[in-house]
């Protein structure tokens, strides 16, 4: 009985404080837009688009975190072995997948009247291309489904891996890159950053951020919940003696 | 993860020797991958030049690119068949079993591949050079730049050749990991075989710089993590 | 016949296997089911049941093939899910897979063993000449049948002398002389001190004295004497 009240009381707390978080990341969100949008001044030289930064760079900026997520929980994995941690790298993967997808789409989008092609091998751009297909290589391998506690250690294994590599391909394509000075020296950015155009530039950063920590504990729910109807569908077979964390 | 250490037992890099012996005798029994590597690699290299000529010029320039990719191609395949002997009779499961430092596994694993990348190298060397004019400036960073890049893709290649092998794993899977991973081996060994068949040594050292780091970090982190890939 | 040298000593026990509340779920299914098994030092126990029975994955995680999804317990003292390779050093788990490189000769694979062991290949001809397999030495194992493969395995164990024997379906494909071979192994295992598991449909050899158990299912169902 106060096991049961335990847990209700546990799913009341965690969704009311999804809602929260839910709440602030609209909030934040609608913050920003109307920061990069109306409040800050056209870039001088890019003109409009050059607001695509404010999308951008905070996506990019997750595309990077959501792997730092993934990285911290697989080793959290394959330390204690504990389901939790494999559940945060997998949601982590799969929010940041998209966070990439949508860094490397809004970075072609805005290169495309600057630069006039849709790809000019910029250096960061194309380390996030490169960090996609390390995301993507991780939930291939995450869709393998006859052994969960296998996948979860090849899982961590390819996140811990992937993550010491960023750096290094980093590395590689900027001095690749740096061969070739373009025709354009123009790089992703605005050479000149006023007051608001970084003011916006913060708030995006902070409310895709909140929104990675909201679709997070979204994720991490569907997840949890998940286990436990697997596990209430084997309980009548195998009612494990050993508690199982969550 | 950690070998069982004792007087009797040999130490781990005995038991990568050992492993690295066994699998080049089985190379020489059963010519498994020179068969297919050899043929796959010419192929490859004869398609370039169907691609990209027959002016030669544009083969000149590009041949430093397309030595590099027809050596990681045949470094995927390479790693894999590494790991296709050890399922003929469950041989990894025996492995596994074995009270050995299962890094030592990894480790003789990844010479294995090594040396045989470096035989197919030579052989893709000649080819190039004739089919693709490639002129041999400074041989020994070229040289290098070969040994330490191959040494890269093997070890990627030995880490994950492991999941690979495993009955549900999908065939596009094993490329899919290991191509985007080996993408600083791609651009540096390219970058500098160009330089050192230029004869421009100087400059070809940082790339080669950059080729040992990367060995150096996955071959810790292969002996690292490998045996949770193992572990059932 | 050398005992593999470890300098950690076996805390001192009278139980080989003591496996408690073992599940193994493949996926969604339940291979075994919180079993409990435990086997005295010295003593042999067959494992009998229906295929899909969960003989073979009970085998293999006490041989540490395979981790328990739920449970745990010690093999010869050591703690399964901690102390793995100390386990490994110290049994040895024979199948249908014979585990040895098609390509190498039986003697190329025991040395091979030999080597990753420590354990000095002067014994290699006496265990292969007990198996009746001295003459084939030098002759790949890809032309082996089943039966020479097992006793090459069971050479393998000679050499290894480990404490605790798991055996997973020995006879299967097996001729007359390997069947007499894995016979000659298990009949003379009490009297070297080695505990030996040993799931089969066949008859147990004649005058071996033993338990068995009853798997169904996943669970271990019945014990006869």
């Amino acid at each position: 009985m106060a096991a049961a009240a335990e847990r209700a009381l546990g799913k009341a707390t965690s969704r009311n404080g999804e809602r929260i978080l839910g709440s602030l990341a609209a909030v934040a969100l609608g913050a920003s837009l109307v920061l990069s949008l109306v409040v800050a001044p056209p870039d001088a030289v890019q003109g409009e688009v050059q607001r695509l930064m404010y999308i951008h760079v905070p996506a990019a900026w997750l595309a990077y975190l959501s792997f730092a997520v993934v990285f911290v929980g697989s080793i959290g994995y394959l330390r204690t072995r504990k389901t939790r941690w494999d559940r945060i790298a997998g949601a982590s993967a799969e929010i940041g997948v998209m966070f990439t997808a949508l860094a490397i789409v809004l970075g072609a989008l805005w290169g495309k009247p600057v630069w006039g092609t849709w790809w000019t091998w910029d250096p960061r751009l194309t380390t996030t291309a490169v960090l996609l297909l390390i995301y993507l290589g991780y939930l291939s391998i995450r869709r393998i489904s006859d052994n969960p506690s296998r996948r979860a250690r090849w899982c961590a294994v390819v996140g811990i891996v992937g993550f010491v590599d960023v750096p290094i391909v980093h590395l590689s394509v900027v001095w690749w890159r740096s061969l070739h000075q373009g025709p354009t020296v123009l790089r992703l950015g605005s050479p000149e950053i006023e007051g608001t155009m970084l003011l916006a530039l913060l708030a995006g950063v902070a409310a895709f951020t909140l929104v990675y920590a909201y679709l997070m504990t979204l994720r991490l729910r569907v997840g949890r919940l998940e286990d436990r109807a697997a596990r209430e569908a084997l309980s009548p077979i195998v009612e494990p003696a050993v508690e199982v964390e969550v | 993860m950690s070998a069982v250490a004792s007087p009797g037992r040999p130490g781990s890099f005995r038991q990568a020797a050992a492993i690295l012996a066994k699998d080049l005798r089985i190379e020489v029994r059963g010519r498994h991958a020179a068969g297919t590597l050899l043929p796959f690699a010419a192929t490859l290299l004869i398609a370039f030049g169907f691609a990209f000529g027959p002016g030669r010029e544009v083969l000149e320039r590009t041949a430093p690119g397309l030595l590099w990719m027809a050596v990681l191609f045949s470094a995927v395949m390479a790693s894999r068949r590494a790991y296709q002997t050890e399922t003929e009779d469950g041989a990894l499961e025996g492995l596994l079993l074995a009270p050995i430092d299962k890094a030592a596994v990894f480790l003789g694993k990844a010479a294995a591949v090594t040396v045989e990348l470096l035989a197919l190298v030579v052989a893709v060397l000649v080819m190039v050079v004739a089919l693709f004019d490639l002129s041999i400036g400074s041989p020994l960073p070229l040289v290098a730049a070969f040994a330490l890049g191959v040494v890269g893709l093997a070890a990627v290649g030995s880490l994950f050749g492991v999941v690979a092998e495993s009955a549900r794993t999908r065939e596009a899977v094993f490329p899919m990991l290991v191509l985007p991973l080996v993408t600083p081996v791609l651009i540096a060994g390219v970058r500098a075989t160009d330089l050192a068949a230029a004869g421009r040594t100087s400059e070809a050292a940082q790339w080669l710089g950059l080729l040992l780091a990367f060995d150096v970090v996955f071959l810790s982190i292969g002996v690292l993590v490998f045996g949770y890939l193992m572990e059932d | 016949m050398q005992r593999p040298a470890s300098h950690v000593s076996a805390p001192p026990t009278t139980v080989a296997v003591d496996l408690v509340g073992v599940t193994r779920l493949f996926g969604t299914v339940p291979a075994v089911v919180r079993a409990d098994l435990r086997v005295e030092r010295g003593e042999t126990v067959v494992l009998r049941g229906p295929n899909g029975a969960g003989k073979s994955t009970l085998l293999r995680i006490a041989a540490t093939a395979l981790s328990p999804t739920y449970g745990g317990g010690t093999v010869l003292g050591f703690d399964l899910l901690r102390e793995r390779e100390q386990i490994r050093a110290r049994a040895e788990l024979m199948t249908h897979s014979t585990r040895l490189y098609e390509d190498l000769t039986a003697a190329e694979n025991l040395r091979l063993w030999c080597r990753l062991l420590g354990i000095g290949p002067e014994g290699i001809d006496a265990a292969l000449d007990r198996v009746g397999m001295l003459e084939v030495a030098g002759e790949r194992v890809r032309g082996f049948s089943q039966g020479m493969r097992q006793r090459v395995a069971i050479a393998r164990v000679l050499l290894r002398a480990p404490e605790l024997l798991l055996l997973d379906e020995p006879y299967t494909g097996l001729d007359s002389e390997a069947r007499y071979a894995v016979d000659d192994l298990l009949r003379r295992a009490p009297s070297e001190g080695r505990t030996v598991v040993l799931a089969t449909h066949h008859p147990a050899p004649q005058g071996l004295e033993h338990r068995t158990l009853h798997m169904d299912g996943g669970r271990i169902v019945r014990e006869a004497p």
